[in-house]
């Protein structure tokens, strides 16, 4: 029982970076781009992430205030999301704009925002004389809540009121999102042009506008995920390599969960508890190798079922991967 | 067409600034264009004079190069930010120049490797190191092609083996050091259960838990650890992971033989200590690191940097721990946390190190019984001891004793 528990809680935890890096690239594949750079926006997002609060944390402490931690945790979140815009931003000019080919382009961005996370995380540390590390009160805005009362009650407490704040705030970004695409117009335009590009424009929708849009905002996201990486998985320490594949497991989440942001809040759990799994639950005989394929081969079974179903409702949005060029209608 | 032009352009610069971008990842971060430029046009009179120099005769120490192969960088404030610290005391020592010195950072153990090593017999080093375990296989070739080059490998164990000249060992007697860490350990922690973050079920990393599990056995006759692998030297998020599934199961002192912080913040998170390897993890983890045992790698790499230039031998085979006088310490205990560190340990450490200093403490002592990964038994008799590291310098103890379980 307890060992089960501690299972959830160490999944939820592995499955918050990947919920982030699902919900963008969900959200940038829903207006019909698909960015294979999420690793790259992650690392980007990673570095902001802790480059923000450490800047700021170097500036408090030359005239001589305390800093204080929310603040860090706010610059952290806004630097990751401009971070990891930026580098959608990049890849909506040259697949929207320029039209080149998706698929090279988000590879391109994969590697360039791993040289650009590991090239800054190396310089700040050098500048800092040896490595990045922030003080007490940045790891505090990033360490587990304790919600009074909540916090206490036996099992549910620990199971579902004692994570850092971005655990919640992903999961409530999961939701926000279901409703945005199933509610509202904008959300139900944003498919359209992800489905039928063209049927779109007729239909008076701005294209480039929300390919823009979606692919920006997603890219934000992702970096939000990285930034979970450097603050919480690493705890305010930059460490070389420290997205580590996790932005290539969130593109194959974005299938697992079938393009729904309410699915991936339960496929990242899955996926968070599939890579921690082995570390809790053993069967004997079993190498560890195998236990590290487990993500991979539950999304093939599930790109496997869907394409027996054929549903038309989870299934990728019909354009991705083709740019929409307004005179080749 | 123009905006495909533009496109085309677009990706050649972010191309471009990439691989720019990687080439200042892998070169020394202290070495800034204006030197990289000098070093591409002293390679070539460095080459010349290297082969007519090379031999017994020795070489000028303005004439030498040093090259180093590193799995990490010094960011990893272990393993990789160790021997770095090792490299500045030796280049210090003999009064090597900022540009004599290569580093090639975040080689990983694969043909990658190879690359590197090649890379630095081009700039012209005379004496390259490589500092982690997956580098021998690829240091052996480049060796066998370059006999006018010395090749050290920390952490290896095929060069006497090799026949090579100028292939060689070198690794520190680090159990002794983690045995001392171990005591720190045995007398902090309440639930009498430790906990080993360890990369690979190699002998070094048996070797080095089994001394440590020894270390905090002999203060606490009570304490049993509790083992897992990572699979890699340096993967911070398994680190962490692994971290937290001990702590999990109960353990409340965590060390490590892996080459990041993880462990050390993760153990700080939850409010449980930590032992480190390598790098005082207190900067990292005020509130959690107790201590760690270091390794001073600066005594071997001055000696065979020493010998380079004096045209000498390096011995295939090199190996040092606590020596007699205290001197020539190749294994320390980085300084105790005193703030979290549980009464009597300083005294306790102090006492098992002047033992170990004069002899009269061997490490892998008898009555000693282990099960090596395969099934193996093995024992060791009361009055006898395991020669640990005393023919090689590689570590041999594979066995796993009672007390300790490996969970995978």
């Amino acid at each position: 029982m307890n060992t089960l528990l501690n299972l959830l809680v160490a999944a939820a935890l592995a499955g918050t970076p990947l919920l982030l890096g699902t919900l963008g690239e969900i959200l940038t594949e829903k207006s019909g781009n698909i960015n294979l750079g999420v690793e790259g926006m992650m690392f980007m997002g990673a570095i902001a992430g802790l480059a923000a609060p450490f800047v700021y944390e170097q500036w408090a402490l030359k005239v001589e205030s305390a800093p204080v931690g929310w603040i860090g945790a706010f610059l952290a979140l806004m630097a990751s999301f401009l971070a990891g815009a930026l580098g959608a931003l990049i890849y909506g000019f040259l697949t929207i704009t320029l039209r080149a080919n998706q698929n090279v382009t988000g590879l391109t961005l994969t590697i360039f925002g791993t040289g650009v996370g590991n090239f800054f995380g190396e310089y700040l540390g050098s500048r800092a004389g040896g490595y990045v590390a922030l003080g007490d009160e940045m790891k505090s805005a990033f360490a587990n809540l304790s919600i009074p009362g909540l916090s206490q009650i036996p099992v549910i407490g620990k199971l579902l009121f004692q994570y850092n704040w971005v655990v919640y705030f992903a999961i409530a970004l999961a939701l926000l999102m279901n409703h945005f695409f199933k509610r509202t117009r904008v959300g139900l335009n944003l498919r359209a042009v992800g489905e039928d590009p063209a049927a779109a424009d007729a239909a008076g929708i701005h294209v480039s506008r929300y390919k823009y849009m979606a692919t920006v905002i997603g890219g934000g996201v992702c970096g939000i995920g990285g930034m979970y990486m450097s603050m919480v998985t690493t705890s305010c320490v930059w460490v070389h390599n420290c997205v580590s594949g996790y932005g290539w497991l969130a593109v194959a989440l974005v299938i697992f969960a079938a393009w729904s942001p309410a699915r991936a809040l339960l496929a990242a759990l899955i996926f968070g508890g599939l890579t921690v799994l082995r570390l809790y639950l053993r069967i004997p005989g079993m190498p560890m190798q195998i236990y590290e394929m487990f993500p991979f081969i539950a999304t093939i079974l599930v790109l496997i079922v869907t394409s027996i179903r054929q549903s038309r409702e989870n299934v990728q949005p019909k354009s991705c991967g083709f740019n929409y060029f307004r005179e080749e209608r | 067409m123009k905006r495909k032009v533009i496109g085309v352009l677009l990706s050649v610069a972010m191309v471009a600034s990439l691989l720019t971008g990687c080439g200042g990842n892998q070169d020394s971060g202290s070495a800034d264009n204006a030197q990289t430029t000098d070093e591409s046009s002293a390679t070539e009179e460095d080459e010349a004079q290297g082969e007519e120099e090379a031999g017994t005769v020795g070489i000028a120490k303005e004439d030498l190069k040093v090259g180093f192969v590193h799995i990490g960088d010094p960011s990893d404030m272990g393993y990789t930010y160790n021997h770095d610290q090792g490299t500045k005391k030796m280049q210090e020592a003999i009064g090597l120049t900022d540009d004599q010195i290569v580093n090639k950072f975040n080689t990983p153990e694969d043909a990658e490797c190879d690359t590197a090593l090649r890379e630095l017999v081009d700039a012209g080093c005379n004496i390259i190191f490589g500092t982690s375990f997956g580098f021998e296989d690829y240091m052996l070739e480049v060796a066998k092609e370059y006999p006018d080059v010395q090749f050290c490998h920390s952490t290896g164990y095929q060069a006497a083996s090799s026949g090579l000249d100028n292939m060689h060992n070198y690794f520190t007697s680090i159990y002794q050091a983690r045995y001392l860490s171990g005591i720190a350990a045995g007398k902090k922690t309440e639930s009498n259960k430790l906990g080993y973050v360890a990369a690979f079920p190699y002998a070094e990393v048996i070797s080095g838990f089994t001394s440590f599990y020894l270390g905090a056995k002999s203060v606490n006759p009570d304490v049993t650890m509790e083992i897992q692998y990572t699979n890699s030297w340096n993967d911070p998020k398994k680190e962490a992971e692994v971290a937290q599934a001990l702590i999990d199961n109960g353990c409340d002192v965590i060390s490590q033989h892996s080459d990041s912080t993880a462990p050390a913040t993760t153990a700080e998170k939850n409010g449980v200590w930590q032992a480190g390897y390598n790098a005082d993890a207190i900067s990292a983890a005020p509130k959690a690191s107790l201590v760690s045992a270091c390794i001073d790698w600066s005594i071997y790499l001055t000696e065979a940097v020493q010998a380079v230039i004096d045209g000498e031998e390096i011995p295939a085979d090199w190996c040092q721990g606590l020596s007699e006088d205290g001197s020539q310490d190749a294994v320390y205990l980085s300084p105790l946390n005193t703030d979290i560190i549980a009464e009597g340990t300083q005294e306790a450490i102090d006492e098992a190190t002047e033992k170990i200093r004069t002899g009269e403490l061997k490490v892998f002592a008898g009555p000693l019984k282990g099960v090596s990964p395969e099934g193996e038994e093995y024992e060791v008799k009361e009055g006898e001891h395991f020669p640990e590291q005393e023919e090689a310098s590689a570590p041999s103890w594979s066995y796993i004793v009672d007390g300790c379980t490996v969970v995978e």
